[in-house]
């Protein structure tokens, strides 16, 4: 794309062409950091529900002056060459004419006048509450989604489009605690539903195992950062941070990590928190592979609101044990995280997250429950006890060979 | 303790590595392309490549990764 920006300019600059884009990602933001990289100053429409369903990106199409696609264009194609014939050469107008663009849809006016048995009306209702909503509304969007979802189970589009609106909530302030977990769920079913479907497949790769993933998804960002800070300009804020999976290079082979050192004893004697001080959320995002014997898991830790808990950051940061049974392999058995800096020697309830790959055996069982633990300073209270505890966390893995 | 459970049993799934990779019939040579009407990423205000008639339009659909 870069590629077509550079050769096109002198066109671009004569007003023969305009280049215009449509992301089909997640997180549109990202896009935005990445033209203002690449200095592309396209206009940009976002397309993060797939309402196009097109199965794969890049796509380039060329279209006439009338709104008439006249080609799409390979990616491995010269760009002046794949131009030849179209820039100068005036498209007679279609009969009839194209359809003008539509105003979108009010959610208000579809919800008021739509039949609740109706699939579709549940399908456009949660489409349009999630593109043109508030933030507000993202619940709203879900449970019309859940809704189609319960009407016709077998609709790949809308199991996508809900892990859409489930993975935007848990961005968002409105996170609810199993938000990932159910993007996952939903991106899965849909793609048992279709398996050519890549950019369903890409929304799992883009959080799942090195093993996986096609390429590293988002490991661009420091460099464009860096490259943009140097010009003199302050990059496009992301209103969430890429980070672990997101940033993680493709692996061809499963690094094991290695056994560290620890006092069991000592260990089991600390203080154990069942839950009540910090909550744990656990997400296994799998490989999309027919052989997937590989999974990244994704941990995160909550400091529990009903007890008024906190970290307590004045002391050692978090640690996470992991004790794969014979024939499973993990990449880290020891996961350490230190305190935040913008929270040293001051309470904080912030999430904490850890990730880490596991890779089954290749016969034998296809499930495992994989023993972890993790150590860390919690408080209960502002002016409570702030003690060293220990919470236990079982991770179910299952695996089904062909 | 929490424990959630992901099935990955049910995501087996088979890339048929064979298999071309096809438009949506809605995006073909001759047709007008869909005016489905989408946020724009600038300032999300409603926008549709119908907005461009009159201009010859190169069209990438994309992700930054």
């Amino acid at each position: 794309m870069p590629g077509w920006h550079e050769s096109t300019l002198e066109l671009q600059k004569q007003g023969k062409i305009r280049m215009v884009g449509i992301i089909e990602e997640q997180h549109p933001d990202r896009a935005r950091l990445f033209m203002q990289w690449k200095a592309m100053d396209w206009p940009i429409l976002v397309d993060s529900l797939d309402l196009l369903e097109v199965t794969y990106v890049p796509i380039t199409v060329l279209i006439d002056e009338h709104g008439i696609v006249r080609s799409v264009v390979s990616p491995r194609v010269d760009p002046l060459v794949a131009l030849e014939g179209f820039v100068d050469r005036p498209f007679d107008p279609p009969e009839p004419a194209a359809q003008e663009a539509q105003a979108p849809p009010d959610p208000e006016k579809l919800r008021a006048s739509m039949d609740p048995g109706s699939v579709a009306d549940w399908r456009e209702l949660a489409q349009a509450l999630l593109s043109w909503g508030a933030p507000s509304r993202l619940d709203a969007a879900i449970d019309a989604y859940t809704r189609a979802i319960d009407l016709e189970p077998g609709d790949g589009w809308t199991r996508f489009r809900a892990g859409v609106a489930f993975r935007a909530r848990a961005d968002s302030e409105r996170a609810r605690g199993d938000d990932f977990s159910r993007a996952i769920e939903e991106w899965t079913a849909a793609l048992s539903i279709d398996p050519n479907n890549y950019i369903w497949r890409r929304r799992i790769q883009q959080y799942g195992p090195r093993l996986d993933k096609p390429y590293p998804f988002y490991d661009w960002v420091a460099e464009a950062r860096r490259e943009i800070e140097a010009r003199g300009d302050a990059p496009v804020e992301l209103t969430v941070e890429p980070r672990g999976a997101e940033l993680a290079l493709p692996a061809k082979k499963f690094a094991a990590g290695e056994a560290a050192e620890r006092d069991l004893e000592r260990d089991d004697r600390i203080h154990r928190d069942p839950g009540k001080f910090v909550e744990v959320r656990t997400v296994v995002v799998p490989g999309t592979k027919s052989d997937g014997r590989t999974a990244r898991v994704h941990v995160e830790f909550e400091p529990a609101q009903a007890s008024d808990a906190h970290w307590n950051n004045e002391v050692g940061g978090l640690v996470f044990w992991l004790d794969p049974p014979e024939g499973w392999s993990v990449d880290r058995r020891r996961i350490e995280l230190d305190n935040p800096a913008a929270f040293l020697g001051a309470a904080s309830e912030e999430v904490r997250r850890v990730e880490f790959e596991v890779l089954g055996p290749s016969a034998g069982a296809t499930q495992v429950v994989l023993p972890a633990y993790a150590l860390y300073y919690v408080c209960e209270g502002v002016d409570g006890a702030c003690l060293y505890r220990r919470q236990d966390v079982e991770i179910r893995l299952a695996f089904t060979r062909e | 303790m929490k424990t959630m459970t992901a099935l990955i049993g049910a995501l087996v799934l088979s890339t048929n590595a064979g298999a071309q990779l096809s438009l949506p019939e809605a995006i073909a040579e001759g047709k007008p392309f869909p005016a489905v009407v989408l946020p724009r990423l600038a300032d999300g205000q409603p926008a549709s490549i119908a907005d461009f008639r009159g201009e010859k339009v190169i069209l990438h659909l994309f992700a930054s990764w």
